[in-house]
């Protein structure tokens, strides 16, 4: 370890030498970027026009070049516009240049960054100009259906973070989601960021790309780069929309008439309450959602002269949600800004600070009760509520929303302040401090009511709270990340084209939690602190394993890092890229925290080659592929050490005493997740480019994941299981995208592509592990053979039309009567029981796609995205979870159930409460969704001249238009974690968004 | 190139190498990061109030199980003793809990679920006792005080083992924290002899007789001497080494700290909680979040259950009904019997107005037609009105007698007449009787065993006394289980079945026990 940072500090003092030593006379200076991204272009060729002097743009862009006052000068660059520009006896020219291709993309790579053309890995980007006019408030939610390999499961919460599956699902109980990169800030959350800030999001999707990121990179990795300023004056500019929301399907619930019908049928004892003065019928779902605003507004000013470049901006952001007392509310402020102190040194910054207020609504109560509550009863006359408890034992849906106050406000501050030191032209050396602050603070009210008439328009039921109390939670983390690198590069002789970085990282990550409770808390919100209430009820971080809120155990982490990378292209057309990680993590014992991740890509670029330099058609055609490992350590910290629980009780001498109990059995041995990935692709491009395309291959294979084994009573473990490293899942498949872009004539271009991904997710072998069951109501294992998250269930194959066929099939378990549900005797055993139970598919889609597409005719433009999954399945929970038979029913099933006038055979005659998992329940989870669509118009320069404006855009947006899907439920997108996802029981309704835009570049 | 960012850079620069090269020379423990606010080995060395936590901790495991699961002294150990004795029947609604009405008509099989979670329960608490005999000594609290820790330790494991070896007969013995990577060493999983487990708890609660300190100098709810003292009495008893629990029971009547209470009734109230008699038993109590201080769910398990009509708001399953054959168990003028039964009275005849049952604290159970089964323990009634309540009624604070000085008097008073000192046990049989409202007793076995059953009823002792007397005097329990109604196999029933999971898990190590 002490070589390790020997290592970083011979970096930092590289940093120190005089850069003076290599300082040239008299130099024209400037930075060459490209001019859609701004970012620095490396290598490009800068040519004294009519002799042979010449200089190359480093790692920043930057040239240095000997030339008279009356030179003209010329950048040269594959895959872009040539360039002249006159001296004109100034001492700097910064040059734009255009690209003529996409190949020359520059993508970032993680401590660096590469031109599309020459990537031997899987990056997929997104320029921030496609997310920015979404309604939506994460840039992870506006990747939705556009990039191949990257699954973005959409959550309607406000102010929730979609799920991101890169090639599948590689873990069981570790975390699943990706390693996010802001500016340098490695976090797994970016809703802090606004989206107008973001200038590109790059999606490093194989191992051989994301192998710099070493035991954090598993789950693949997406960096997001925010926005610098150009070189010009200062440019005022600002982008709005607003809009509203509204959910984007509900299901139909049995009216009156047909509740009182089924339950007449069903429960013919039932009596049904009577409220004088309403006769109709409730929507419950009408009662509590409504249409939500959306709106967010950006400002930014930015700019660059040849010494400094900034953007600063501010961001609001509103999402009501659809939920009544639903609000969602953020600011976001951000500096961007770097200062050439010379030629040589560089110090850049970038920082952004958040506060978001979050009002949250009861939505696992209130949305289920919601879908129970009998429609025959009115929601509340005046001041009063409909008494749904005291009839059916339902809560209230608007007594469960108005009863519960829930806000979250939540604080970050998120940065970077780094020095890139340039001795000489072929070293750039940097050393950054990023840092990640958190300060958030839950307020959770419960109101004092009773179930009598100061509440209800008839007393009675269980809906009351005796007491009021009061929970707050508070949490205050950082994360800083100290890195170190040095960049070699170099072009030898005319071809072999070297890049080299070295460098080291050191982390540390700390979180506080703290939590309070007390009852009888005043029901003013400005007594809503933890100084009033009754004392004697006041608890602190209690032990309670029935609240996982409060139990949030502190933790601390530390990480150091060892990197390494070469890249290396001969002609541009042979390519290499290697990785070398070595991790070292406090979360593990001292004898198992050391790992190496290493990778390597190799890449030929065939189009390049004399034999197809004429082949018509064909414009550019590579083939690369790769191999790396990778790791996942996104494990608790502390799995391997023993610890007691603390806060046991007892009592002694009348009086409570906490004890501590050490009961947990763990292995000490336990180490981070491994996975290997081999992955080959082509890529090609037809008729100059206009059709371009993709196709991969990937194999990834997570050995070692987490699994628990059982273990004998005798240990003592509470739950007699151990968690250890023992389980092997792979994900493979391919990856295919095919793009064309067209322009028919002047002022009329067109676009269009499709993405898709085939993968195949398998448990390969859980090496003694034990297959975990997951779900509200266990609908899924996850065992040998089968996907992550497999639905395990009875067959149903019918309905039992008669008694003669009860009696004549195999006997079952369930005790059926005539019109009850068919299940299949799946074993052959001669009975129906619970070892009927098999695999029905899981919710991991085993393709899933993306169809885009944009128009531009004149200054109108019209853009499309479709997204969608084929072949997956979903579980309709809340259809099973029936608590009483009172529950309302779906109007479906009201009017399709089993009668004996109407003998169906697919619908029971009733649903009674604790039916079995089956696959009565199971749905097809196929949908194709219009994700997005925007139609814009950009008016014309001359029209903008007497308003100061530079350009000016109108447009209209409009999110999850159109869904079509067999599905019977809200939506198919249910997010979850890798064990349960699928399951709708109580999903927050998927939104629609229509919203109207304006973007204005002042001048 | 202006030399000013030179000094900028070589200062900035200067800054990071000191930084650096502080980081590296902490090096060596930068990765070394102590778990956050939680308690560890480091923890326990620097702090002398760990190791007390870790004691407290083992006698926390007394209240397991939260009803239905792991066990140690809660429900699960209440069917295991007394629905499986002849003092009471599994009771609720005929088809509620199938496994403990196996357990009542010794029909149970290797899957039953009260054997595993008693097997469970035992094995964790035992894994506590060595897991704080393990770090007690890393403790820097002087000798004496880690001295008194490790014997209240021990004696709350030789009273777990003492559980076990009644239960299953001869178990794997852990007597220390195994190593992970021994989980599944057969070594471990083999089950050691009977005789073994006992001396292994006579060493333990040796110990704690040795080092544990007098009732006086000890918090109440902690063992002390005599506890240790009592208890090993007791395992003397069942060792039939008459002359050291003759020895052991002596010294604690001599010691005149414990005297029988007044009111046999109030025992098991919380008026009687730690009183005059209580040797050891299990401390209960409310807590602010109103959801852990207490055996969960042992009073409701065992509460009146309403039936046939309904109509009145219950006070749990009904489960452990006293049997008829306890019921008939007494003597007249015995005022045991309503201190430990709640009858319910027969439904009037038509016309005529039902009194129902009036408990101590006034709450009315109405009559026979309104109630799931005819008898309800008293003792494991906790009032909802008179006695401590935080408003959550699965932790009613019921303390569950362990070891009281009556049972003391007993032992004494059967060791006595095995060792055919009459003129003691006679002295200790009146003292029990006199309580109870009864005139003196020849001082013979028979006597004894009778006064242990209606004594010690529904105290969770019945079923293991039952074996044990049969042991020391054959004949006996069939008989007696025929007039409860229970055919009792002899070489079988006297332990119950190795759970078969933990046969599974050991990869058949664990052997079954015979006629299973």
């Amino acid at each position: 370890m002490k070589n390790l940072h020997f290592l970083t500090w011979v970096l930092l003092a590289l940093a120190l030498l005089p850069a003076a030593l290599f300082a040239q006379q008299a130099p024209i200076t400037g930075v060459v970027t490209d001019a859609a991204s701004q970012e620095a272009l490396i290598g490009v060729t800068v040519l004294v026009k009519g002799t042979s002097i010449n200089a190359q743009t480093g790692v920043d862009g930057r040239y240095s070049i000997a030339a008279p006052a009356d030179a003209v000068l010329s950048f040269n660059y594959v895959g872009y516009a040539q360039q002249e520009i006159p001296v004109a006896g100034k001492t700097a020219v910064n040059v734009a240049l255009a690209s003529t291709t996409k190949l020359n993309e520059v993508v970032v790579v993680g401590y660096g960054t590469q031109k599309r053309r020459d990537l031997t890995g899987a990056v997929a980007r997104i320029e921030g100009d496609e997310i920015v006019n979404q309604p939506v408030q994460t840039p992870t939610q506006a990747l939705q259906g556009k990039l191949a390999g990257v699954q973005i499961i959409s959550d309607g919460t406000p102010n929730s973070q979609p799920t991101v599956r890169i090639r599948g699902t590689g873990t069981l109980l570790a975390g699943a989601n990706p390693l996010y990169v802001v500016d340098g800030v490695q976090t797994t959350d970016i809703r802090n960021l606004s989206n107008a800030d973001i200038a590109s999001i790059d999606v490093l999707k194989d191992a051989s790309a994301a192998a710099i990121y070493g035991v954090r990179g598993a789950n693949g990795v997406i960096i997001v780069t925010t926005k610098k300023g150009a070189v010009g004056k200062p440019t005022l500019s600002y982008s709005g929309t607003y809009g509203f929301k509204e959910a984007a399907h509900l299901v139909e619930m049995a009216n009156a008439d047909q509740y009182k019908s089924y339950i007449t049928d069903t429960s013919p004892t039932t009596t049904f309450p009577t409220y004088p003065g309403f006769s109709g019928t409730t929507n419950w779902y009408k009662e509590i959602l409504k249409r939500g605003t959306f709106q967010n507004h950006n400002l930014a000013v930015s700019g660059a002269t040849d010494n400094v470049r900034y953007y600063f901006s501010g961001n609001l952001l509103q999402d009501d949600g659809l939920l009544v007392d639903n609000r969602f509310s953020r600011l976001t402020v951000r500096s961007n800004t770097s200062f050439s102190l010379s030629d040589k040194v560089t110090i850049s910054s970038q920082a952004s600070y958040s506060h978001a207020n979050t009002r949250d609504v009861n939505i696992g109560s209130a949305y289920l009760d919601a879908y129970r509550a009998a429609p025959i009863i009115p929601a509340r006359q005046g001041d009063l509520f409909g008494n749904t408890a005291a009839y059916g034992n339902v809560g209230n849906p608007l007594v469960d929303i108005g009863k519960n106050y829930n806000q979250s406000s939540e604080n970050r501050l998120q940065g970077n302040i780094g020095v890139d030191v340039r001795p000489v032209e072929w070293l750039t050396l940097r050393s950054a401090i990023n840092v990640d602050l958190n300060a958030n603070t839950r307020t959770i009210y419960n109101y004092q009511f009773n179930n009598d008439a100061s509440t209800f328009i008839i007393a009675g039921g269980n809906q009351f709270n005796t007491t009021s109390n009061l929970s707050v939670m508070q949490s205050n983390s950082y994360r800083y990340l100290w890195e170190n690198t040095a960049t070699f590069h170099k072009v030898f002789g005319e071809n072999h084209d070297l890049t080299v970085l070295a460098g080291t990282t050191t982390e540390e990550g700390q979180y506080t939690p703290l939590y309070g409770y007390r009852r009888s808390v005043s029901a003013d919100p400005n007594q809503w602190y933890l100084n009033t209430g009754d004392p004697n009820t006041s608890v602190v971080n209690p032990y309670d394993p029935n609240n996982p809120d409060a139990n949030m155990l502190p933790s601390k982490d530390r990480r150091f890092s060892v990197l390494g990378r070469i890249n290396y292209s001969y002609a541009g057309r042979y390519l290499l890229t290697a990785n070398l990680r070595y991790d070292a993590s406090s979360k593990f014992a001292s004898d198992r925290r050391k790992g190496v991740f290493p990778s390597l890509g190799l890449g030929w670029v065939v189009s390049d080659e004399e034999f197809l330099k004429d082949v018509r058609g064909l414009s550019f055609l590579k083939l690369r592929g790769s191999f790396g490992r990778l790791g996942n350590d996104q494990i608790p910290t502390n799995s391997f050490v023993t610890t007691a629980d603390i806060n046991i009780p007892y009592v002694i001498n009348g009086q409570p005493v906490l004890g501590a109990v050490i009961s947990q059995i763990k292995d000490g041995q336990v180490h981070w997740e491994t996975t290997t990935e081999y992955d080959a692709a082509l890529e090609f491009g037809f008729l100059d480019n206009h059709l371009t395309g993709e196709v991969t291959y990937y194999n990834k294979r997570t050995s070692s994941a987490l699994i628990p084994i059982n273990i004998p009573g005798i240990l003592g473990d509470p739950d007699n299981q151990l968690i250890t490293n023992a389980a092997d899942i792979t994900n493979r498949g391919v990856e295919a995208a095919l793009n064309w872009r067209s322009t028919i004539v002047d002022n009329f271009t067109y676009n269009f592509g499709v993405n898709a991904t085939f993968n195949q997710n398998r448990i390969a072998n859980l090496n003694g592990g034990q297959a975990l069951f997951a779900g509200g109501n266990l609908q899924t294992r996850s065992d040998n053979g089968q996907a992550a998250g497999s639905f395990y269930l009875l067959n149903a194959i019918g309905v039992y039309q008669t008694q003669d066929e009860i009696n004549s099939g195999p006997k079952s378990t369930f005790a059926p009567k005539v019109g009850d549900l068919k299940y299949a005797d799946t074993n052959g055993d001669g009975v129906i029981d619970l070892n009927d139970r098999s695999y029905y598919g899981s919710y991991q889609p085993p393709i899933y796609f993306g169809i885009n597409g944009g128009i531009n005719v004149h200054n109108f433009d019209l853009s499309f995205v479709f997204s969608g999954n084929l072949k997956n399945k979903v579980y309709n929970a809340k259809k099973q979870n029936r608590y009483a038979g009172t529950d309302n029913v779906e109007a479906s099933f009201a009017s399709s159930r089993w009668t004996a006038a109407n003998p169906s055979t697919t619908n029971p005659s009733t649903l009674a409460s604790s039916l079995p998992n089956s696959t009565y329940f199971l749905e097809s989870g196929a949908y194709l969704r219009l994700t997005n669509v925007i139609l814009g118009y950009t008016f014309p320069v001359s029209s903008l001249e007497k308003a100061h404006l530079a350009t000016l855009r109108v447009f209209l947006s409009g999110q999850n238009l159109f869904t079509a899907t067999k599905y019977t439920g809200f939506t198919p997108e249910l997010p979850g974690g890798p064990l349960d996802s699928g399951i709708e029981a109580q999903t927050y309704p998927t939104s629609r968004t229509l919203t109207v835009g304006l973007t204005a570049n002042f001048k | 190139m202006k030399p000013t960012h030179f000094t900028i850079v070589r200062r900035a620069g200067t800054a990071a190498l000191a930084l650096s090269l502080a980081v590296a020379s902490g090096c060596k423990t930068f990765l070394d990061v102590a778990p956050q606010g939680q308690l560890s080995e480091e923890a326990i060395k620097a702090d002398p109030a760990a190791a007390q936590k870790l004691v407290d901790g083992v006698y926390d495991a007394l209240y397991l199980s939260g009803g239905f699961g792991a066990d140690v002294n809660g429900f699960q150990l209440v069917v295991l003793s007394d629905i499986a004795s002849d003092d009471a029947d599994k009771g609720s609604t005929p088809s509620d809990y199938n496994d403990a009405a196996n357990i009542d008509n010794f029909t149970a099989t290797p899957t039953n679920s009260n054997v595993n979670n008693v097997w469970n329960g035992h094995f964790q608490a035992i894994a506590r006792a060595n897991q704080a005999l393990d770090k007690i000594p890393l403790s820097p609290a002087d000798a004496s005080i880690k001295n008194r820790q490790l014997a209240e330790v021990r004696f709350l494991r030789g009273y777990f083992y003492f559980n076990l070896v009644r239960l299953f007969g001869g178990v794997p013995l852990l007597d220390r924290v195994p190593s992970v990577g021994d989980v599944n060493n057969p070594a471990l999983q083999t089950r050691a002899s009977a005789a073994d487990i006992y001396a292994f708890i006579i060493s333990d609660l040796q110990f704690a007789v040795d080092n544990l300190p007098a009732k006086a100098g000890t918090d109440v709810g902690r063992a002390n001497k005599t506890a240790a003292q009592a208890m090993l009495a007791k395992v003397y008893l069942y060792q039939k080494n008459y002359q050291k629990a003759y020895d052991l029971t002596s010294a604690v009547i001599t010691s005149g700290a414990y005297s029988l209470y007044g009111n046999y009734a109030d025992i098991w109230r919380t008026v009687g909680n730690n009183n005059s008699e209580s040797i050891f038993e299990v401390q209960t109590g409310v807590n602010a979040a109103c959801n852990n201080s207490a055996l969960q769910l042992y009073v409701v398990a065992q509460g009146p259950r309403s039936g046939g009509k309904y109509g009145w708001s219950d006070l749990g399953f009904g489960f452990n009904t006293p049997s008829a054959s306890l019921a008939n168990a007494y003597e007249a003028g015995d005022v045991r019997r309503a201190g430990t039964i709640i009858f319910i009275n027969p439904t009037a005849p038509a016309g005529q107005r039902s009194t129902g049952t009036v408990l101590w604290d006034g709450f009315r159970i109405p009559s026979q037609d309104s109630v799931e089964g005819s008898r309800f323990s008293y003792k494991a009634y906790h009032s909802r009105t008179k006695e401590p309540n935080c408003g959550n009624t699965d932790f009613l604070p019921k303390n569950i007698r362990i070891m009281r000085y009556a049972e003391v008097l007993l032992i004494n008073a059967e060791a006595a007449v095995q060792l055919g000192n009459t003129a003691a046990a006679t002295t200790d049989l009146t003292l029990v009787r006199a309580r109870a409202g009864l005139a003196a007793a020849a001082p013979t076995l028979a006597n004894i065993w009778r006064e242990r059953r209606v004594e010690l009823a529904m105290e969770h002792d019945r079923f293991f006394d039952l074996v044990r007397q049969e042991s020391v005097q054959a004949g006996r329990i069939v008989p007696a289980y025929a007039a409860h109604g229970k055919t009792f196999v002899k070489g079988k029933n006297e332990i119950f079945p190795i759970p078969q999971s933990q046969i599974d898990l050991s990869g058949g190590v664990l052997t079954q026990n015979p006629g299973y």
